[in-house]
């Protein structure tokens, strides 16, 4: 036996394009300029060209990726306000709930 | 399956456990799978509601992880050992004939050993040593079947046997269009001759289910080479499955040992028919096995039964109708991923690509069903092993703690937390950006939270044998 403790960083492979369909009659409102796949927004195709195409893509397409980033980080905070103030509503209600059940014999 | 070894159990194990760890005589505690949990302070409900809520509390808490670089860097951290060929061929050759020996010993021992369940070394070595506690081997360590599986070496030495008659074997490849919907069919018929035949009971009967499961399994991979395995061998497939979450996986050279649950988010499930189905019917069978022990369940068949609907019947259509029901809700949660991640991505690729997501569900629930099982019926598996011919009169039963209710509650959470994470993972894979990749996963974790209440119900339900069979 020949242990190699390492992080294997050559098996990194992508995983495989997923299959698109696109409904009969709607239009894309993006498709991206690399791989042809359309997209239904602008916002989408820009981060896909950002993740997916790093290396061939124009300044422009890495401007308009920074963009979306930019975009994408204001709805995460946003976002993730709102999923701190779920998490500790859920937690003290969760400690209210046993509470009351343990407790008080009311339930 | 595997309760019915313990149908005569009672309240026998419960007042044992106060006096000692081993009973002797006591034939099985499976009865008593929930009973530590339904006497606890904390009531039912209460548990079954508080499983939902940390599964849902997880998925927030995940999707505050939205470093997709640090979620791959988890995933695909990995040792790899590689095994030089010698001891790999001799570890197989032993492997190969190890396996069918012991096959042999099943059937002999099936066929001519002790009636007595629990004295059959068979009975106890197929339901409690393989089915309950090989299966786990399969998600906590690795999948080792296409090592140790006798009908792989059976089929290897009669596809030699028919070429050397000059026959071409194994060229042949089962249709493209049916995909692995034998698979699917073979795991749904297995489990309900399980339910409601005495196979769990009755070695004479269990001998007949292996010889016929042997001639069948050696007939079609004779016929279709390997690809039977892979394709129609229900077993063969229910351990790669699981075999999937286990840290343990094979590579060309030898192994990779990884995070449990890595191997999952590598690539979505192969593009054929069936695919998917064989994840969800995985998922309910387990559950299906739960369900029909449960006193619900004898109050809910009785009416059913006495109006003249004879009670296979009522066994099959549930076992159909409750997998129905679990491949729709999976399709419904499909289509409204798409919607919510606003993407042409086809509904039928989510639902291969998120399916992995699964497989931790599905062995988690099985670690909570098959574990204490397992556990208590090792002891007498040991005794009777030791002489399976002449075993002890009355094989020693382990009866285990209090708490042990709990692990199984924790085992079934753990295994739908360590799902939130893959599906997480896979949607980032997946989506472009972030929040996309977030909201795509609401329905999915709907319906998780939905299954978990349930697999929990069914947990914490006092053991009732599965009536009129």
């Amino acid at each position: 036996m020949t242990p190699t403790d390492r992080t294997d960083h050559a098996a990194r492979v992508r995983l495989p394009d997923p299959e698109i369909h696109v409904p009969a009659g709607e239009s894309p409102a993006a498709v991206c300029s690399h791989c042809g796949r359309p997209f239904r927004s602008e916002h989408a195709r820009d981060l896909h060209v950002g993740e997916h195409h790093r290396e061939s893509a124009s300044a422009a397409e890495r401007d308009r990726y920074d963009e979306a980033l930019e975009t994408e980080r204001d709805d995460l905070w946003l976002y993730h306000a709102k999923a701190v103030i779920v998490l500790g509503v859920t937690y003290s209600m969760t400690v209210i709930l046993y509470m009351v059940v343990l407790g008080s014999g009311l339930l | 399956m595997t309760q019915s070894v313990g149908r005569r159990v009672g309240g026998a194990v419960l007042l044992w456990a106060a006096v000692g760890l081993f009973v002797p005589g006591a034939s099985a505690h499976s009865g008593s799978l929930g009973g530590s949990v339904a006497d606890a302070t904390v009531p039912t409900w209460l548990v079954v509601i508080t499983g939902g809520i940390v599964v849902a509390g997880s998925f927030v808490f995940t999707s505050l992880l939205t470093d997709h670089e640090a979620i791959r860097d988890v995933n695909w951290r990995r040792s790899t050992v590689s095994l030089p060929a010698r001891p790999r061929t001799a570890i197989t050759t032993l492997a190969r004939t190890g396996s069918v020996a012991l096959l042999g010993l099943v059937l002999v021992v099936g066929a001519l050993g002790p009636v007595t369940a629990d004295r059959n070394f068979a009975l106890l070595f197929v339901w409690a040593g393989w089915w309950a506690g090989y299966t786990a081997t399969a998600y906590l360590v690795g999948d080792s079947w296409p090592l140790l599986n006798p009908w792989r070496a059976l089929a290897r030495a009669g596809r030699a046997l028919g070429r050397r008659a000059g026959r071409a074997v194994g060229a042949r490849s089962p249709p493209a269009r049916y995909g692995v919907w034998p698979a699917v069919a073979g795991l749904l018929a297995m489990v309900w001759l399980e339910v409601v035949s005495p196979v769990g009971e009755n070695p004479r009967a269990l001998a007949g289910l292996v010889a016929a499961y042997t001639l069948v399994t050696v007939a079609g991979a004779v016929v279709y080479g390997p690809s039977w395995f892979e394709r129609a061998d229900p077993i063969s497939r229910v351990f790669a499955a699981y075999g999937r979450v286990a840290p343990i996986q094979r590579t060309d050279s030898g192994v990779a040992v990884r995070l449990p649950g890595g191997a999952l988010t590598d690539r979505a499930l192969p593009d054929r028919p069936g695919e998917t189905a064989f994840v969800v019917a995985l998922l309910w069978v387990t559950t299906y096995d739960g369900l029909v022990a449960t006193p619900a369940w004898a109050a809910a068949i009785d009416p059913v039964v006495s109006l003249g609907v004879p009670a296979l019947i009522v066994y099959a259509a549930v076992l159909l109708g409750g997998f129905a029901l679990f491949v729709g809700v999976y399709r419904w949660a499909a289509r409204r991923t798409r919607e919510r991640a606003d993407t042409y991505v086809t509904a039928a690729t989510i639902e291969r690509w998120f399916a992995p997501a699964l497989l931790p569900i599905a062995a988690g629930y099985h670690l909570a069903h098959f574990a204490g099982y397992f556990l208590g019926l090792a002891p007498a598996l040991a005794a009777v092993a030791a002489a399976p011919f002449a075993p002890p009169a009355t094989p020693l039963v382990a009866v285990l703690p209090g708490w042990f209710g709990t692990v199984k509650l924790l085992c079934v959470l753990a295994g739908h937390v360590l799902a939130i994470w893959v599906a997480h993972s896979l949607a980032f894979e997946l989506f472009p950006g972030v929040l996309a990749a977030i909201r795509s996963q609401y329905h999915t974790v709907a319906a998780m939270i939905c299954y978990t209440v349930v697999s929990l119900w069914i947990i914490t339900q006092p053991y009732v044998p599965p009536p009129y069979v």
